[in-house]
């Protein structure tokens, strides 16, 4: 299992709520069996947003509002599972092709669902990054899922926003045709921090 | 407030102890500024060192890492569930033989605390285990001693850091009121009510909230819950602090059927 969580921004906390997802999805302990595997890891997220939504001890100076967005992928043979929350992605590059696997939790992504409006448009709005969902946002938690076939050479990569952000879709696809993880990543981190990198940035790439 | 670590005692593991585990807890970086923070641990430890009850957590030592100037407590490392764990797993609540055999131990450990002076403060799902060895009460960072030798030792000042867990605290400490034996039943009450039924009893508003949406109106008695114990966990339930005429003994008792508490 690989997974990242990308704090939210503007809230006190989301530091050490991206550090207690990471924290509790690495107690789980391994189920050879991948559906147990991802029922483990859902019940560890909504567990995490309990802690972190109901939970923490507040106080006047710290109100206790945190969150964070988590992405996560699990593997075993030719099987995969995505589960995530929030606007932090997991792409996929196949036989020269990049495909987006998860569809962002954000304002910008259900502007777009709902009123039939490009990213662009959608993009405009003042709040369009605004995150509709996270874990420890709200009471209830729900999880985007997705599972998928898995071809020998299918590179994987899991991103914060900070990331994605700062490349197109041909940079990402450049990058990741690489030949090694190592190579991907370093390319990755080497275009957008010659930008103007306005967030922080995390990443994984996994090859099959 | 609070980060808790598990730690390994290498003194413990070089002489061949098969469990050199332990749990660590230290204030959070954010009081490192803070000149009274160890003073503040130190009286955690000493509540929890006047209480020997087999469901409440034992400390061990109180230290001070001279190199960082920070404090510490090793503890009784636990591993199992904590009951906010357990309510994300069973949603629905749970049966009354296993709930009781949660809140008979739980309840015994809140009165034997309260009777030795002890009020814990923050009473909440995820400050109760069940661990491998039966349940354990822990986290006493937020109580004080009403009496007793520690009741001097330096306590959180509420006025100056009020301190609390939204759904769980008692209306008169939201609204800046003193800790009492009363409010630690209030919280106790809200966590009975959420094993029992699966869901916060109003339906997670701060305690003030709810009273003025005159939530306890639609209060109903968990299904899972025998009628006989009702009248004594809705009296623990009270938003006014008059009204809730119930001791942890009295509740305790009233669950587990040592005495008709009515």
């Amino acid at each position: 299992m690989w997974a990242v969580a990308d704090g939210m921004g503007g809230h006190s906390g989301g530091d050490i709520a991206s550090q207690l997802i990471v924290a509790n999805l690495t107690e789980l302990p391994f189920h050879q069996d991948l559906d147990q595997r991802s029922k483990a890891v859902r019940q560890c997220l909504r567990w995490t947003n309990r802690r972190l939504s109901q939970e923490l001890t507040v106080t006047d100076d710290h109100p206790g509002i945190t969150g964070s967005t988590v992405v996560a992928l699990l593997l075993e043979g030719n099987r995969g599972v995505c589960i995530w929350a929030g606007d932090s992605r997991c792409y996929l590059w196949r036989g020269r092709r990049l495909y987006q696997l998860t569809k962002d939790h954000s304002l910008q992504q259900q502007l777009m669902d709902t009123q039939q409006i490009s990213r662009d448009e959608a993009g405009a709005h003042p709040a369009a990054k605004a995150l509709t969902r996270a874990v420890g946002a709200a009471p209830e938690l729900t999880l985007g899922l997705l599972a998928l076939d898995v071809h020998p050479g299918d590179t994987f990569l899991l991103c914060s926003d900070g990331l994605y952000q700062g490349l197109g879709a041909q940079a990402l696809g450049n990058a990741l045709g690489l030949a090694s993880p190592c190579k991907v990543l370093e390319d990755l981190f080497d275009v957008v921090l010659r930008g103007p990198a306005r967030d922080n940035l995390t990443a994984v790439v996994i090859r099959a | 407030m609070g980060v808790v670590y598990r730690a390994r005692d290498l003194l413990h593991e070089q002489y061949a102890d098969p469990d050199p585990y332990l749990a660590v807890k230290m204030l959070s970086e954010a009081f490192d500024e803070s000149a009274d923070a160890s003073a503040l641990l130190y009286s955690e430890f000493a509540l929890m060192r006047r209480l020997h009850h087999p469901n409440i957590l034992r400390p061990y030592t109180f230290e001070v890492d001279a190199a960082q100037g920070r404090a510490f407590i090793t503890m009784e490392l636990m591993r199992g569930l904590t009951l906010d764990q357990l309510l994300c797993e069973r949603p629905l609540g749970l049966p009354w033989p296993e709930l009781k055999a949660i809140a008979v131990p739980l309840l015994d450990a809140l009165a034997y605390a309260h009777s030795r002076g002890v009020l814990h403060g923050d009473m909440k799902p995820s400050n109760i285990m069940l661990s491998e060895e039966g349940l354990r009460l822990f986290d006493f960072g937020l109580g004080l001693a009403e009496e007793g030798p520690t009741q001097h030792l330096p306590n959180l000042n509420r006025e100056r850091l009020n301190a609390w867990t939204p759904g769980y605290a008692a209306p008169e400490l939201l609204e800046g009121g003193p800790l009492s034996a009363n409010a630690d039943v209030y919280g106790v009450a809200c966590v009975l009510y959420e094993l029992a039924s699966g869901k916060h009893p109003f339906r997670r508003l701060p305690a003030t909230q709810a009273r003025d949406a005159r939530l306890e109106r639609g209060l109903k008695a968990p299904r899972n819950l025998p009628r006989r114990c009702w009248p004594a966990l809705r009296m623990g339930l009270a938003f006014e602090p008059r009204q809730r005429r119930i001791s942890a003994a009295q509740l305790r008792d009233a669950l587990g059927d040592v005495s008709p508490w009515w």
